[in-house]
């Protein structure tokens, strides 16, 4: 797919054709997975606040618990998927001696996957540090 | 798989000629030659920016740290009468606020800007111009900031300037208005070098360097560079509504008004704790780039900490809390953001033991730079230990603001960041200078300082733990802190002992001495590469590279480079140019010619700074005649230097490669850092979305009563003639790729009484129902917004303006337009901020019940 942004002059472009940081999917799965755990947190966070702002100094969060909790599970259901995407398009690897240096796409993309899957993990253990709090208080 | 070209099969090199070498190394020279005499203060090269940068960032930290041994001075002996209380809380908010605004985020610069390009094998980064702009806004914004000590009138709120202390001009004098003002300057210089910075990293890179080959240094510039452009601009925003408040009554912070102080807390520290972690990086990258090369084998686990600084920079997002833990949040809010206080050691963790697993496999060879780096871990880890300790709320809420936390925040910093970048000093001072340090004196410099540290620091956790609050002038003998705080304070003498030590062997005079021979630590990074005596042009011919440690892996890398082997070893053409890269694999894409010389960019940040500095004693008339003189310098700089359509449309780069000498769209850095900048933009915005949300959340009488609310056929209305002149700026690009000149500058032309009856509504429907920002928190967010819009909408006009005289004198054409594309960019980002513009102000409140 071209966009307007995509047009050379006529005359002569580079040699080969450059990858599209979008299209061929190469870039986001880094940042996908920490994205998702930002946005737990915040939607947590805010949920909690204006809950707790709208219901009184004391009130009850058994039941924005559930949905934390929810949010929690959707969030680490999406996460375990682009981990799965990382280890299946990109050939991550959890390996701790990586040594992904063959310099070529491929060699490219199995590093991506790899870091893609570490940055995974740490997300979902992320999630569950927040996701805790939410079990423990009873009140605001 | 894409159409790749193969760079490990291009032809070989022509033979080595030592005529042609000399011609080739003439031209280049006078290309990347410096100005002469005191014209050398035009310079924009790196090398000379980055030196500068790194000097006068030295130069507010030894002034920061002079503060701060008055202070200790002070606190000595109880009851201690050396210095006025108003004097100390200067000294005490000019102290946080130097170190770090002055000192700890421009140093991070100051070195990228240096050892970046090199370690890319690049010759310079991609605007040397915005880099220069960059450096002489934080010269100018430094000195005004840090110069108002000396009349009396420095900023005494603390560095983080709680409102409503400081939001009420009856408690805050001149002070607060120069911190505002003065550091929203140098925000801009940050912002500046971030984009310069990402795009370097993006774009820059050398010939087949991909990102699974992309040094970790290069890793951790990205992501800092990358948390620069959202940390910083939420603190943007809040210093506009303080500023706002403070100058022209409107109502933000006051209570008694439908505001609310605890707002500034949010925008500050959702700014101030990435913050912590945008000084730490890159400070903990210098170390992932030298350990390595002590330890003789490349990184374990290099990919773990990509990893950690990936992580760290989001997790860093969510703490910004944990500064407020005594505001009287709700429990559960707390515990969120104690839980990810808790969870970002996690991350940072990963990376310490991945330094500790390096040294573990190799042997250690020992050195003044590893025996920094080595305190610098054993610091930052007892300082870490004691953060996850104040990370705990109940803990928290005894410690806090006491100097339990002071001592904290010190083991971190100087741990973290501090030590680690004296270890760099010591490593690449034979880089910069060519000269080798006297070691005997760096490991002085290291035992004073380690020692003079630890001994004013560690006893800091004890007074506070005896109940010793922070900020305070002086105490009473019988409250039993006068041993520690004496302990402390001869400490603090110890420790800058040690760095005069550091100053004296850094600054000394070497003129004499024998030059360093190359590559004298045996690196693996490709800064080592550069010849001795060094050139200004960076590197001989640009390499193509296939490995993590070039100088290690690629065997005589150093001698086809200074033969002039690899790419544009020649400029022909007396330009200076560089290789622009594709962000995942390196494949070279175009030769960008960058600016030279200039004295254009010091025009426009001297008449910026004198924006800023008047603005401050409210001398508008002159403010404004500067104001017009920083966009006539620019748009002089711009047009002389920017999207210039090249002499012939490709260039042999050499080794049978020939490049397009022009590109346009997302292919062009330009394109890049306006999408940058613009990302940044939106965090600001971003930051004044969440401060209406705040008071709607914080306050429940916010919303009005319908009769309150702002036209919403005036608003509807608004937004559609805003959408039509962004349609328009868009249709001119088509039209003008087209071949139809004409009807694109009219449309471009035409854009501008479209957006301005659009924003023409938008104030009409505030003003006809009556709102006055200086009467309520609601009036006051929603002018806010409005002239949000309005001001971008003036840039805009300013851009259309000089986009269609571009196109009128033909320089931006329907072949070569990069101009009126980046145009179109920043357009597609107005759409957006009116779009949500429009939803805040008609749609919530509708939402909520309250609309028409």
């Amino acid at each position: 797919m071209r966009h307007g942004s995509d047009e050379q002059p006529r005359h002569f472009t580079a040699p080969g054709d450059a990858p599209r940081v979008i299209d061929q999917g190469s870039v986001w799965i880094l940042v996908a997975a920490p994205s998702i755990w930002a946005a737990h947190f915040l939607l947590s966070y805010w949920l909690a606040a204006i809950w707790c702002a709208k219901s009184g100094p004391m009130a009850s969060l058994v039941e924005p618990r559930w949905i934390i909790v929810a949010l929690g599970l959707i969030s680490a259901a999406l996460i375990t998927w682009l981990g799965w995407i990382a280890v299946r398009r990109y050939g991550g690897v959890f390996v701790i001696f990586e040594e992904i240096t063959e310099s070529s796409e491929r060699g490219r993309d199995r590093f991506i996957g790899h870091v893609a899957l570490l940055l995974c993990v740490l997300s979902v253990v992320a999630i569950g540090f927040t996701v805790i709090p939410g079990l423990v208080f009873a009140t605001c | 798989m894409t159409d790749e070209i193969d760079l490990s099969r291009l032809p070989p090199p022509e033979p080595y000629d030592q005529a042609r070498d000399k011609a080739q190394r003439k031209r280049l020279m006078d290309a990347w030659r410096e100005p002469p005499g005191w014209k050398i203060i035009s310079a924009v090269n790196n090398s000379h920016i980055g030196k500068w940068y790194l000097l006068t960032s030295f130069a507010f930290f030894t002034f920061a740290g002079i503060l701060a041994l008055m202070m200790r001075a002070q606190l000595a002996v109880p009851g201690n009468d050396l210095l006025s209380q108003q004097l100390y809380n200067q000294l005490f908010t000019l102290h946080g606020t130097a170190m770090m605004f002055l000192f700890a985020v421009p140093i991070f610069e100051a070195v990228a800007i240096l050892i970046l390009p090199e370690i890319l094998g690049a010759r310079d980064l991609p605007f040397p111009r915005l880099s220069a702009f960059g450096f002489w806004c934080f010269v100018i914004g430094g000195i005004f900031v840090s110069g108002s000590i000396f009349f009396g009138v420095a900023p005494d709120g603390g560095w983080f300037m709680y409102t409503p202390l400081s939001s009420d001009p009856a408690y805050s004098g001149l002070g607060t208005d120069i911190w505002l003002l003065g550091l929203s300057f140098i925000e801009v210089s940050s912002i500046a070098a971030a984009v310069e910075l990402i795009v370097g990293v993006l774009k820059s890179r050398p010939p087949g360097m991909r990102l699974n080959l992309m040094p970790l240094y290069c890793w951790y510039v990205l992501v800092v560079a990358g948390m620069i452009l959202f940390a910083f601009p939420p603190l943007i925003a809040g210093d506009l509504l303080l500023e706002m408040e403070r100058a022209f009554g409107w109502a933000f912070f006051d209570p008694d008004r439908g505001g609310d102080p605890l707002l500034w807390q949010h925008l500050f520290w959702i700014f101030g704790h990435p913050e912590v972690y945008i000084i730490f990086l890159p400070s903990i990258a210098l170390i992932a780039t030298m350990l390595p090369t002590f330890a003789g084998r490349p990184m374990v686990g290099h990919s773990w900490i990509v990893l950690s600084a990936v992580g760290v920079a989001f997790l860093s997002f969510g703490l910004w809390v944990h500064h407020m833990f005594t505001t009287g949040l709700p429990e559960i809010s707390l515990s969120f953001f104690s839980a990810a206080s808790e969870a970002v050691a996690v991350p940072t963790g990963i990376q310490i033991f991945c330094f500790i697993a390096t040294m573990l496999v190799s042997k250690v060879r020992p050195s003044v730079p590893m025996l920094f780096a080595g305190g610098a871990l054993a610091i930052f880890v007892f300082g870490g230990l004691t953060g996850v300790m104040v990370a705990l709320v109940p803990f928290d809420w005894q410690a806090h603001d006491s100097y339990f936390v002071v001592a904290h925040l010190h083991y971190t910093l100087i741990g973290g960041m501090l030590f680690p970048l004296f270890a760099g000093i010591y490593y690449w001072y034979p880089f910069v200078t060519q000269k080798t340090f006297n070691a005997r004196a760096g490991r002085w410099s290291f035992w004073l300082m380690f020692g003079g540290f630890n001994v004013a620091f560690l006893p800091m956790h004890w007074t506070g733990i005896m109940g010793m609050p922070r900020r305070v002038w002086t105490y009473d003998l019988s409250d039993g802190w006068a041993v520690l705080n004496m302990v402390s304070t001869i400490g603090a003498f110890i420790f800058a002992a040690g760095f005069a030590v550091l100053a004296l062997n850094v600054l000394w005079p070497r003129g004499k001495a024998p030059l360093v021979e190359r590559n004298l630590w045996n690196a693996g990074t490709m800064e080592w590469a550069a010849e001795v005596p060094d050139k200004p042009w960076g590197v001989r011919s640009i390499p193509y590279i296939h490995t993590r440690y070039p100088l290690w892996e690629q065997d005589g890398l150093i001698g086809e480079i200074d033969r002039g082997e690899w790419f544009l070893p020649d400029a022909e053409e007396g330009k200076r140019e560089l290789i622009v890269t594709d962000i995942l694999d390196a494949r070279p894409l175009f030769v960008q010619r960058v600016g030279g010389p200039s004295f254009l960019t010091l025009g426009s940040a001297f008449c910026l700074g004198a924006v800023f500095i008047l603005a401050t004693f409210h001398l508008w008339t002159i403010t404004l005649i500067f104001g017009a003189g920083f966009v006539g310098f620019t748009l002089w700089w711009l047009w002389t230097g920017t999207s210039l359509i090249p002499e012939r449309p490709e260039k042999y780069a050499g080794r049978g490669l020939t490049l397009p000498t022009y590109a346009q769209g997302n292919r062009s850095p330009g394109w890049w850092a306006v999408f940058i900048t613009m990302t940044g933009d939106m965090t600001a915005f971003m930051g004044l979305v969440f401060s209406y949300f705040f008071y709607w959340t914080a306050l429940p009488d916010f919303l009005p009563s319908a009769a309150h609310l702002p036209g919403f056929g005036w608003l509807l209305l608004g937004l559609a003639l805003l959408i039509g002149a962004w349609a328009m700026t868009t249709a001119s690009r088509e039209t003008l790729g087209h071949g139809r000149r004409r009807l694109s500058m009219a449309l471009l032309i035409g854009a501008l009484p479209v957006g301005a009856l659009g924003i023409g509504a938008w104030g009409w429907s505030a003003y006809a129902k009556g709102l006055d920002p200086t009467v309520q928190s609601f009036d006051a967010m929603v002018w806010m917004l409005i002239l949000w819009m309005g001001l971008h909408l003036l840039l805009n006009w300013v851009m259309h303006l000089y986009v269609a005289a571009r196109v009128k004198f033909g320089h931006c054409t329907p072949e070569y337009r990069a101009d009126l594309m980046n145009l179109t960019l920043f357009s597609h980002f107005l759409a957006l901020t009116a779009v949500t513009i429009f939803a805040l102000l008609a749609l919530f409140p509708l939402m909520m019940g309250v609309g028409p």
